[in-house]
């Protein structure tokens, strides 16, 4: 069993998830407000580039935070984009390709609500989560950098949102480029979605490597991830889905980020109050 | 990334990992194939088959007596269509082939055949004709370039009357879709 430093809460990085999510919505904010009021027109190459950097600007945005907050407790700045590019890697080259191609979820998966949650779980969440978890294990697991057990939320999430900007590329380059306000708002779900539920599987992995736990806790941990990203998907459907006229189906796209918002915010708590629960322990402890 | 080598418990923890995600992805395509093999029973004029459930049902036209298609694919829907033609005395399956074959070529647009043979279908004899051609209705719902797409008929002789079943799909979704066919010809009783 490796040598844990002692365990902290490094309030750092609950500061940065919460400001992600409140920078988020004030990032989505701005560029909804200012797409209604300038009403620019774009040519499709330049809707093209403002869609990708749009789509990694919610990656941008904790790097950010990350680099400034981290001073006084530093963590490798280059592990931490390293993991953010496998996370990104490994989404571009296995995930997508095996979700869309190979199980061609679009085809099958909204055929009704058992299927869209079962499959939500047991494809896009597992191949998702175990991605993620991949990105650290066979990283910067083993590296000495990798020294108390919160590292895990660290680079899962760098992991996680090294993922979401790849789905969000994909989504902009797939459509030619996206109508600035509704496409934010789906970067902005996305990223929140994915840093959360790679939080779960980074909290199991922190705890797996100093702590002896038993042989079924990983697995625990990417399970839940999964569930918790089947689930999530299948309740954003229900949630933006406001109506069906003939003219189509309408959906409110700010339900849906309010909905990821308050998923974030209860995973990031779940989570801190976990790591405190446990330094309260170690404290007893001793 | 400098690393250290793993424990014996850090390695079954991560076989675990891996054989629990084995399984999830097992799980899930079980999962896909009950959905995309989920059927409905067809049943008209003493023709029976199990048809994909979820599909639209569209009013046959002319001599047909099934029309189904696919509408949740975003391009081209995948469509099954049944037809029933009376036959003159004599008449084979090639000349039906041969007719559906003209009929085509004026009403689809950059029609070509690639390949019509006799085949047996499920211990039945059928003549089959594969063909290739351009979806051209107007869809003002569709912001897509027309798709191409991949057809295969199957003509069967049954006393007064021939059969033919068709098989439409996007050209990348043709070979994926054709056990699903399959199974649906499998199905059929006349």
């Amino acid at each position: 069993m490796p040598e844990s430093k002692p365990l902290r809460e490094r309030a750092h990085i609950w500061r940065d998830e919460f400001l992600l999510i409140a920078s988020l919505i004030v990032f989505v904010g701005i560029v909804y407000a200012l797409d209604n009021a300038l009403q620019p027109a774009f040519t499709p190459s330049t809707l093209l580039l403002t869609g990708v950097f749009l789509a990694l600007v919610p990656s941008v945005i904790w790097l950010m935070f990350f680099y400034v907050q981290d001073r006084l407790e530093p963590e490798p700045k280059h592990f931490v984009l390293g993991v953010f590019a496998i996370g990104a890697l490994l989404a571009a080259a296995i995930g997508m390709p095996l979700v869309e191609n190979v199980y061609r979820v679009s085809h099958w998966l909204y055929a009704d609500t058992v299927t869209t949650i079962l499959g939500g779980i047991l494809v896009v969440g597992f191949v998702q989560e175990f991605l993620k978890y991949a990105a650290v294990r066979y990283s910067i697991y083993h590296s000495e950098e990798f020294d108390e057990p919160t590292d895990g939320v660290i680079y899962a999430t760098a992991a996680g949102l090294g993922y979401a900007a790849v789905l969000n590329i994909q989504f902009v380059v797939s459509n030619g480029g996206v109508d600035l306000g509704a496409g934010v708002i789906r970067m902005a779900v996305v990223a929140l979605a994915q840093a959360s539920f790679s939080g779960i599987t980074g909290y199991f992995l922190g705890r797996a490597k100093f702590e002896s736990e038993k042989i079924w806790w990983m697995p625990l941990g990417i399970t839940l991830a999964a569930v918790a990203n089947g689930l999530f998907n299948w309740l954003r459907g229900r949630v933006v889905q406001t109506g069906v006229s003939l003219s189509g189906g309408s959906v409110n796209s700010w339900l849906g980020l309010a909905l990821a918002a308050v998923m974030a915010l209860a995973i990031t708590g779940i989570i801190l109050g976990l790591v405190r629960r446990s330094i309260r322990s170690a404290q007893a402890a001793k | 990334m400098s690393t250290r080598n793993s424990s014996l418990g850090d390695r079954f923890a991560e076989i675990t990992v891996i054989a629990v995600t084995v399984v999830a992805l097992l799980a899930g395509w079980a999962c896909k194939t009950s959905v995309e093999t989920r059927s409905i029973a067809f049943e008209a004029d003493g023709i029976t088959a199990q048809t994909p459930a979820g599909w639209l049902q569209a009013e046959p036209a002319g001599d047909e007596i099934l029309h189904t298609n696919d509408f949740s694919n975003a391009g081209f829907g995948t469509t099954y269509i049944l037809r029933k033609m009376p036959l003159a005395e004599g008449t084979t399956a090639a000349q039906i082939a041969s007719l559906l074959t003209l009929e085509r070529a004026q009403n689809l647009t950059a029609f070509r055949v690639l390949e019509q043979r006799e085949v047996t279908v499920y211990g039945r004899t059928a003549y089959e004709v594969t063909y290739v051609f351009v979806e051209s209705n107007p869809d003002l719902t569709h912001a897509d370039i027309p798709s191409v797409v991949r057809g295969v008929d199957y003509i069967f002789i049954n006393g007064d009357h021939a059969l033919a079943a068709t098989y439409w799909a996007e050209e990348n979704d043709f070979e994926m879709g054709l056990g699903r066919f399959h199974l649906f010809l499998e199905s059929l009783t006349f």
